[in-house]
């Protein structure tokens, strides 16, 4: 009896004995909240290494779940917990899109499919032929769950291939390393993997075959949207995706790695934007320094302006011009314009109209004071003398030409302050004053219409930010303000819709 | 003549029986042996040593002494009472217990860890679990050790269960009876009479849980995380290192495991018979 009562006591001294040896275990994180990261278990050796380099650099803490891909992503959508999430490869990061837990990707490495043999390559396999043979055991990712699989099994039905292998394959295994394990061991003589995955594998080497070439795969890091930590978790991100730091130790671990930004811990991205598109992008800019915690110097001004800083030696990440005329005048910095918006020309009167003024001709009335764009300092002065021209106005109108600014803001100030009766210039410069003045639209000229692209430049240290900020302003929100701002949105894809 | 022939068949017949029965037996046993020989050859002192060297490996370790013993005591705990209610008592809804108790058994590892982290963070109009453990009781548990322990102790205890339901079906219940026309409460009866003849049952409940509790890996997974230092347990370990293929690490840490499950096993059978029978 009363060893009863002293294994009962016995047991629950132990258990609050372990309790608190669990409890005290826990190491105090270093300073402030930690960054929490799913990744799949495959980059386990690649992320611990940045991980430890990151934490001595920055005295901060990252915390890793490790795990299956597809379990990681199911933990995500359960848990609602966490900061980023890096998979096995980017198609687990379209699902997490797809199902609204990943808010933005960022690229970091690339993985090739290979032929995966012993070192020495004692079967000298060569081709793909070589795998059909039946001396050769054949070990593959299953095309159902494995990444590997699904893309192996594509590319070689495109090309008539798979059939045949599917018949010779031994057996098919969950994930990659499942079969380089097998082929390590000796359970089979051969198996299609990541060449990026051999590298902890030393008695293993690889064979590159064409058919598999165009066969790789994106290893990218998703931030997960419900965070509320995003600055911190973009910061990690940042550093993994980038090409003095994380991208080193990818490279190191068998990665293809290629371009990624150039590591800050608070980098500026400087951007040039015609004066016009201040009040489409502004917010968004601003929003988009605080989401990652960086900053965004932006000079708004007269795209002719802004190139002639550009030929002067000015070298901004990124420029959103207000006319592809005016990208185009600095191509060999920006080799990859994107067009995002068009904004069309029309004439501003005061309210009411008072002048009776309805089409371009009717700007060469005698007394009238119009003002319009400069020709050479902006892109809606040169898109100004265009229209005028194609009209077969420009001579009539010029005489009338009291004053040509390098931005529209300028002429709806002067047409408020009544220092004019009427000015050409983009609609979205009226979005703001629509109390004051009233819009005319010039008909029948279709180069009254200005088209903005946008362009990262060849030379910028942060491409990868500045295609997020660019991300950014495609968003929904970003083009509702566009189109709120008088902005016609160009088709870019699916949800880049004509507002 | 009958009785000097009948010891000679009776040896004639002893012979094959244990043949059958030994060669039978020792099928299984071999197997076993082989298995573990396998992980020897496989991996080298030096690899062996190495993996035990590490301070992730340690954590782990560590961690796996401490959550398997907590929730093998827990399991205890709860598989005794609960064994006693379904061995005892005819109470309406018996057999659904008694099926609810069996779930953890049958079901999938992976899916007890879903449930267990769905559980912990299902909004029930707006409040959840996790946040009110966390924000109110300042004990978070998803991906921090009580998670572990948790996801452990859910298979355990099943086991658990069945090994002190089986331990009280073989206690005849007529002492109880007896203490009871003699004054003792069913509280007595129990606590004097029942649960001190059930002592070796106890141990072989905390022994199996606690060796399921070893083996446990995918419920912790999902519900626990594998963070380095924090969740990470050696079976996690083993997993993390055939992910990177270091094959030769993860049959490091499966033997240490084993060896853990042995000493383990040996200690609690030597407790609760006095010997090693």
């Amino acid at each position: 009896m009363n060893r009863t009562y002293l294994l009962m006591a016995g047991s629950l001294v132990a258990l609050i004995g372990i309790v608190v040896m669990l409890g005290d275990r826990e190491k105090p994180s270093s300073s402030g909240r930690a960054v929490m990261l799913y990744c799949a278990a495959s980059n386990r050796a690649v992320m611990e290494s940045i991980r430890k380099e990151y934490e001595q650099e920055f005295d901060r803490s990252v915390d890793i779940q490790y795990g299956p891909s597809q379990t990681l992503l199911s933990s995500i959508e359960v848990a609602k917990q966490g900061d980023l999430y890096l998979p096995a490869d980017d198609s687990y990061l379209n699902l997490g899109k797809e199902k609204g837990l990943i808010a933005e990707e960022i690229p970091i490495a690339k993985m090739q499919a290979v032929i995966a043999v012993p070192k020495g390559n004692p079967k000298s396999i060569q081709s793909l032929n070589d795998l059909l043979r039946d001396d050769v055991r054949v070990v593959l990712a299953s095309p159902d769950s494995a990444a590997i699989g699904k893309v192996v099994r594509e590319t070689l039905s495109a090309i008539d291939r798979w059939d045949g292998l599917d018949k010779t394959t031994k057996a098919y295994r969950g994930t990659v390393n499942e079969v380089a394990n097998d082929i390590k061991i000796g359970a089979a003589d051969a198996g299609i993997v990541y060449d990026a995955v051999l590298h902890t594998y030393p008695d293993l080497t690889f064979v590159e075959i064409p058919e598999l070439a165009a066969t790789a795969s994106q290893i990218s890091v998703g931030v997960i949207a419900s965070t509320e930590h995003t600055a911190d978790a973009l910061h990690f991100a940042r550093y993994i995706a980038s090409a003095d730091r994380g991208l080193e130790h990818y490279g190191n671990h068998g990665f293809r790695v290629s371009g990624g930004d150039t590591w800050a811990d608070q980098p500026e991205l400087s951007v040039f934007a015609g004066s016009m598109l201040r009040p489409a992008i502004e917010d968004t800019i601003a929003a988009f320094e605080k989401r990652e915690g960086v900053k965004v110097n932006r000079v708004y001004n007269g795209c002719g302006i802004l190139v002639a800083q550009m030929k002067a030696g000015q070298h901004p990440d990124a420029y959103f011009a207000c006319d592809s005329e005016f990208m185009n005048q600095v191509h060999d910095l920006f080799p990859e314009p994107v067009p995002v918006s068009q904004n069309e020309l029309v004439i501003l009167v005061q309210k009411g109209n008072p002048k009776g003024i309805s089409s371009l001709r009717d700007l060469s009335k005698e007394g009238l004071r119009v003002g319009i764009g400069h020709e050479k300092q902006c892109a809606m002065g040169w898109i100004t003398q265009n229209t005028f021209r194609e009209g077969g106005v420009q001579q009539e109108i010029m005489p009338n030409v009291t004053v040509q600014t390098p931005t529209g803001d300028m002429l709806v100030n002067q047409l408020q302050t009544g220092s004019l009766d009427a000015a050409v210039a983009y609609l979205s410069n009226a979005a703001g004053a629509s109390e004051f003045l009233d819009a005319i639209r010039i008909q029948g000229i279709d180069c009254s219409v200005a088209t903005q692209p946008w362009a990262v430049a060849k030379q910028s240290p942060y491409p990868n930010l500045a295609s997020r900020l660019f991300q950014q302003i495609c968003s929904t929100e970003s083009q509702d303000i566009f189109a709120a701002e008088g902005f016609r949105w160009q088709n870019l894809g699916k949800d880049a819709t004509d507002e | 003549m009958k009785s000097t022939s009948s010891p000679t068949f009776r040896r004639r017949s002893d012979t094959p029986f244990f043949l059958v029965m030994g060669g039978i037996s020792a099928c299984f046993i071999i197997l076993i042996v082989l298995l573990l020989a396998a992980d020897v050859v496989f991996t080298s002192p030096s690899d062996f040593i190495d993996a035990l060297r590490k301070p992730e490996i340690q954590a782990a370790f560590r961690l796996t002494i401490l959550s398997c013993s907590a929730a093998a005591v827990l399991s205890l705990w709860v598989a005794t009472p609960l064994g006693y209610l379904l061995s005892r008592y005819r109470f309406p809804g018996r057999w659904l217990v008694d099926t609810l108790v069996d779930i953890p058994i049958v079901l999938p590892p992976l899916v007890l860890g879903l449930s267990l982290l769905i559980l912990f963070h299902l909004p029930i109009f707006g409040w959840e679990l996790e946040a009110w453990l966390r924000d109110s009781v300042g004990f978070p548990v998803t991906y921090q050790w009580p998670a572990v322990v948790l996801a452990q102790f859910s298979v355990a205890c099943a086991f658990a269960v069945r090994t002190m339901r089986v331990t009280f079906d073989q206690i005849d219940p007529r002492a109880e009876d007896v203490a009871r026309t003699l004054g003792c409460t069913r509280g007595q009866a129990f606590m004097q009479i029942a649960l001190p003849q059930a002592w070796r049952g106890m141990i072989a409940a905390t022994t199996i849980a606690w060796a399921r509790a070893l083996g446990e890996f995918g419920p912790i997974l999902v519900f626990a995380g594998a963070t380095r230092m924090r969740t990470e347990v050696l079976s996690t370990t083993v997993f993390l290192e055939l992910s990177i293929g270091q094959l030769n690490a993860a049959v490091a840490v499966s033997l240490l495991m084993v060896a853990m499950a042995v000493v383990v096993l040996l200690i609690l059978r030597v407790l609760g018979t006095g010997l090693n029978a």
